[in-house]
């Protein structure tokens, strides 16, 4: 009999904060599994992140969708025991906290496997969970610089520049996922449970697809290094301005052929400095002068677009975050995803951007108080009684809050 | 039972080129799945990307390991045709064409579904398989633009600066990897085939991690905009020079307080300007003033760093070239260069597959293929053609081969 979602009866204890760690394990619920997120007294420090509402942060919200959530001091053993009475019993667990953190708690994967050999642990860190980096504070910025991203944004000789989303913490979060599911697979064919170290200074480093074995294949020739709104290697490719409206135009192998055409220069086929991929690059800024001259003659943003779509030739114009949101194309694919929390109301985030035919629909889900279910949990799952949950509270080991 | 890595035994048909897919297929076959990558004739773009050495691309050998190699004309019936039979036998079909193009193939979900009914079938685009941006020709860059993630890069006020690497092919494969071991799972839990839409367009737009939410919670009111070299909510969070380089500094949560005291700047902690992130960023100006002026005591950036994070706990980092990042210690240390040997090529280094696992520690030595050089070993042991007709297909040039 099929599922009723994709991880109908996976169960998965989180003690991941801020957003890699979350963003895995949000993607998980999403998918039908069962997440406890286990919180410090004082709650994950995404909570303070904006915007605020009556004490509660969106920003948490978005990330922690469809979550049961616990509160409770793990550096004390009565604490520790709940973690390791609900890990018995679960599938995965995922963490990202710096490295030595979990062992110091008890709950390293050395400890973690011997209560649940069939355990699938995650650890997501900055800069692994070895080498001499590893003990730094982490944050996506930090992994970004570590990994040769940073450096590649902006003007050649200005200050580097930073993209202003944490695509290092989302996309660690759905490698983490990715790795996970992996795991379960092979453990559902008959294979252990296991351990896994992602990072994310490697995974940022991946998305180099060409500077790496440029600069290496090249000998050393080719040093890659920021290169501002035009590419690097390849022209014409770039940011252009047309009237008041940045657009992006690149046009590579026959698009070439159609763009000069479409330009009214038909000369430059036949010019010597553009014959092919490499001489265009090497010419690249007197390329992307005639791109630049041809949107200025056109002078209207969308007229210039226009042509270019109708052409095929790639394009497009820089879009703010905003003017996404409203493009006719997100509606119609459903990009943005309301939810709504009992504080806020309705609340306006990305969907996640796994589609799947046999379930195209997103299931509709909160995010969970502070301690929001120690209770449930504890006596449901693990069988304590209301006086040992009283206990436990009047101790400070568990805690609850309205945010 | 022992396998090789954790997907050996899953077969695979790939039909992608450039980027995206092929960087799904490639942690497919490094998790030891058996992947046949389908070229058209003339064989996939990315073949022609620099560095060239005797006609093999360095490009091409680090998103393509570890495939057998298929290459004939989708557009003849007998391409289709061994197409077909090929998709009888697998558990994953991928394709990165622009929508419509599978279609003209006969090898659209519709068609591969009627074929197979258990296979799982991942069209990862540009813009997604329906909308009305959906069949423009489709680019990383193109994806960024329309998902905000350009208009977020750059100067305030200039022009939107491009990010030198192609994250959003890169991590769209990734996504797609998610979402088709996912559905490998739901298939061997008894949920049977189905059909998965992957856009970079939704992957970008997924890493505003807080652009969307805060300019709808707050009602408009806090508007999105790049802003250079520091963060457009928050401070301190940005990019500061030190003598001639560069260095990233992040004190947004507890490290705040670190950080005043290293400024001596105590008296800040209980100044309303600087009570929280947001407030911290209108008053942006007079934090970094202070770290610039504390920056130019400091002898270099190796030194500043040092402070910083070491003596002070404020996370803090260099901003690191390419190169400097492909001879750090930490990176020689866990591997993250990985130096693979192509047949022609030589020595090629590449970044490694990120996705480690505790019981398969050791990368398995992949070959990345050359075009066309699986042909008869395919038609002949998981087809059974005769070899008469191979080189039938060969004759009509329904099927090619070259060693680059």
């Amino acid at each position: 009999m099929a599922p009723n979602s994709m991880f109908e009866g996976i169960k998965v204890i989180d003690f991941s904060h801020y957003v890699a760690g979350p963003h895995c394990t949000k993607m998980l619920a999403e998918h039908g599994a069962e997440v406890i997120k286990i919180e410090p007294l004082t709650g994950d420090p995404a909570r303070q992140l904006p915007m605020h509402k009556d004490g509660r942060s969106a920003f948490y919200v978005q990330h922690n969708l469809g979550k049961k959530t616990m509160s409770l001091d793990f550096s004390r053993p009565e604490a520790q025991k709940i973690c390791h009475d609900l890990i018995r019993d679960a599938d995965v667990v995922v963490e990202n906290f710096s490295p030595g953190v979990m062992k110091r708690h008890n709950m390293d994967w050395d400890i973690l496997k011997t209560i649940n050999p069939n355990l699938v642990m995650c650890s997501i860190s900055c800069f692994g969970q070895d080498g001499p980096l590893a003990s730094l504070p982490g944050y996506d910025y930090i992994g970004q610089s570590y990994a040769g991203i940073i450096d590649m944004n902006g003007e050649p000789d200005r200050a580097p520049v930073f993209t202003d989303l944490t695509f290092g913490d989302v996309s660690s979060g759905t490698h983490a996922y990715a790795a996970i599911v992996a795991a379960l697979f092979h453990r559902f064919r008959g294979g252990e449970g296991q351990h896994l170290d992602l990072c994310l200074q490697e995974i940022l480093f991946s998305y180099h697809e060409m500077n790496v074995q440029l600069y290496h294949a090249s000998g050393g020739a080719y040093v890659p290094k920021r290169a501002g709104a035009t590419h690097g290697v390849a022209a014409p490719a770039g940011i252009f301005k047309c009237g008041e409206r940045y657009l992006f135009v690149l046009a590579l192998g026959a698009q070439w052929d159609k763009l000069a055409k479409t330009m009214g220069r038909e000369d430059m086929l036949s010019d010597p400095r553009f014959t092919d991929l490499a001489a265009r690059g090497a010419n690249k800024e007197a390329l992307n002068q005639a791109v630049q001259d041809w949107l200025d003659t056109v002078g209207d943003p969308e007229k210039a677009l226009k042509i270019l779509q109708d052409e095929r030739i790639p394009s497009a114009p820089i879009l703010s975050v905003p003017e996404v949101m409203e493009h006719p194309h997100t509606v119609a694919r459903n990009m943005v995803r309301t939810v709504v929390d009992p504080v806020w109301g309705p609340l306006k985030i990305p969907r996640t951007p796994l589609r799947f035919s046999a379930f195209p629909e997103v299931p509709e889900q909160t995010a969970g108080f502070l301690g929001e279910h120690n209770h449930e949990i504890l006596s449901q799952v693990l069988g304590y009684s209301d006086q040992d949950i009283e206990n436990l509270t009047a101790e400070g080991i568990i805690n609850s809050q309205h945010i | 039972m022992t396998r090789k890595h954790v997907l050996e035994g899953v077969k695979v048909l790939d039909f992608s080129h450039f980027v995206a897919g092929p960087h799904c297929t490639r942690l497919m076959a490094e998790a030891g799945a058996e992947v046949i990558k389908v070229e058209a004739q003339i064989g996939d773009a990315a073949r022609h990307l620099p560095v060239i050495k005797d006609g093999r691309s360095g490009y091409f050998i680090q998103h393509n390991r570890g495939k057998k190699n298929l290459c004939l004309d989708l557009r003849t019936k007998e391409g289709q045709e061994i197409c077909h039979e090929l998709i009888k036998t697998v558990d994953v079909v991928i394709e990165n064409f622009t929508p419509g193009v599978m279609k003209k193939f006969n090898m659209d979900w519709e068609a591969v579904s009627k074929v197979n009914p258990d296979v799982i079938m991942c069209s990862i685009s540009c813009l997604g398989q329906e909308g009305p941006l959906s069949k423009l020709p489709g680019f990383d860059y193109i994806g960024q633009a329309y998902s905000g993630v350009l208009g977020m890069t750059g100067e305030a006020g200039g022009y939107p600066a491009l990010s030198g690497m192609a994250f959003g092919d890169i991590s769209t494969g990734a996504h797609a990897y998610g979402a088709i071991v996912t559905a490998l799972y739901h298939k061997a839990m008894g949920g049977g085939g189905q059909f998965l839409d992957i856009a970079l367009l939704d992957c970008l737009f997924s890493y505003h991690e807080m652009n969307v939410q805060v300019y709808d919670a707050s009602g408009g009111t806090q508007v999105p905009q790049r802003s250079g070299h520091q963060h457009a909510f928050v401070a301190p969070l940005g990019i500061f020079k030190c003598k001639e380089d560069y260095l990233i500094i992040v004190a947004i949560g507890a490290q705040w307080n670190n950080l005043i005291k290293l400024l001596k700047r105590e008296e800040w902690a209980d100044d309303p300007r600087f009570a929280n992130p947001l407030v911290r960023n209108e008053n942006r100006d007079e934090i970094s003033a202070e770290i610039e002026r504390w920056l130019s005591t400091v002898s270099d950036v190796t030194e500043a760093v040092r402070i910083l994070v070491q003596e002070n706990h404020v996370p803090a980092a260099p901003i690191l070239s390419v190169p400097e990042v492909m001879e750090h210690p930490h990176m020689q240390q866990r591997g993250i260069v990985q130096t693979v040997k192509d047949r022609t090529f030589g020595e090629v280094k590449i970044p490694a597959t990120p996705l480690r696992y505790s019981q398969y520690p050791e990368r398995l030595e992949l070959q990345a293929p050359f075009l066309g050089e699986h042909n008869e070993e395919i038609l002949r042991d998981q087809l059974g053609y005769s070899e008469e007709k191979i080189s039938a297909l060969q004759t009509s040039g329904v099927l090619n081969a070259k060693n680059i």
